[in-house]
């Protein structure tokens, strides 16, 4: 049995830096799947996301290596701002708006495990949140904007309103439009609200 | 009708940064306000399915990483 895998996010980095890789190993297989799908709602393509993953998971090996890691925010958020960052750059360098390749067949499930299920409905559950990661590319811009930026990179509103030079009641107010316009593009899709395709 | 500066607050408080006080009130109209209580119900709802569609990346890449991060290791 894995050692590592009860413990904290903060230990395993403390236990990375002392030069124990399973702690290493432990903290990608625990933030994976929410930096990968931070990177790919922003660049939507699954090569890229894949190569920005590694960039980010890079950067935060040298950071936290030689010993720049700050202690005092959780590291998923510091990973997935990372992550989001890198994202951006490539979104605003290439200038473009790449084509949506979002199932490509491969590992095609998340990270949720439900053994008793049929592989049917297996993939309906797959179908349904492929199709919600393609309705948060429909939302306006300062929407989608202010719901990645607090869902997926975990960033505060107060830290949104200043990255996007607007207050907070307007970040607040963006993103609970993005919510709202969300919901009725699910309504309006067909995504049932069945509780057995949420998380937990 | 529910006010803006309360929509506000439900979005502060399902995203777990509305302060304790103003938490436990919003939690307190829960107990009278039907609609109110709907949405928050809805918001977590639909938070919750976000959750749930994260995408896995693939082996390789996740490989990549590791093996990256021993080599380091190896030469320092």
């Amino acid at each position: 049995m894995n050692t590592t895998t009860q413990l904290s996010d903060s230990a395993l980095v403390t236990l990375y830096i002392a030069g124990n890789e399973n702690a290493f190993e432990q903290l990608v297989n625990r933030h994976k799947n929410k930096v990968f799908t931070t990177i790919l709602l922003i660049v939507k393509d699954t090569y890229t996301a894949e190569d920005l993953m590694q960039d980010a998971f890079i950067k935060a090996i040298h950071t936290m290596k030689s010993g720049r890691y700050n202690e005092e925010g959780k590291f998923s958020s510091w990973i997935c701002r990372i992550a989001h960052n890198l994202a951006i750059d490539f979104f605003r360098k290439e200038k473009r708006s790449p084509m949506i390749t979002l199932e490509d067949g491969s590992n095609v499930f998340n990270n949720l495990s439900f053994a008793e299920d049929s592989a049917e409905s297996l993939q309906i559950r797959e179908d349904t949140h492929a199709r919600l990661r393609e309705l948060i590319q429909t939302l306006p811009q300062t929407q989608r904007e202010v719901l990645m930026m607090r869902h997926y990179a975990e960033m505060s509103f107060q830290e949104i309103a200043e990255a996007t030079g607007v207050s907070i009641n307007t970040a607040l107010g963006r993103m609970r439009y993005a919510l709202i316009n969300l919901r009725k593009k699910m309504q309006n899709t067909n995504i049932a609200y069945d509780k057995n395709l949420y998380s937990e | 009708m529910i006010k803006t500066s309360t929509q506000n607050e439900l979005i502060q408080y399902v995203y777990n940064e509305l302060a304790d006080d103003a938490a436990e009130l919003l939690e307190k109209a829960f107990m009278h306000d039907d609609e109110l209580a709907e949405g928050c119900s809805e918001l977590l709802l639909i938070q919750s399915l976000m959750n749930a569609s994260y995408k896995s990346p693939s082996e390789r890449s996740i490989n990549n990483i590791l093996n990256y991060s021993k080599n380091l290791s190896l030469q320092s």
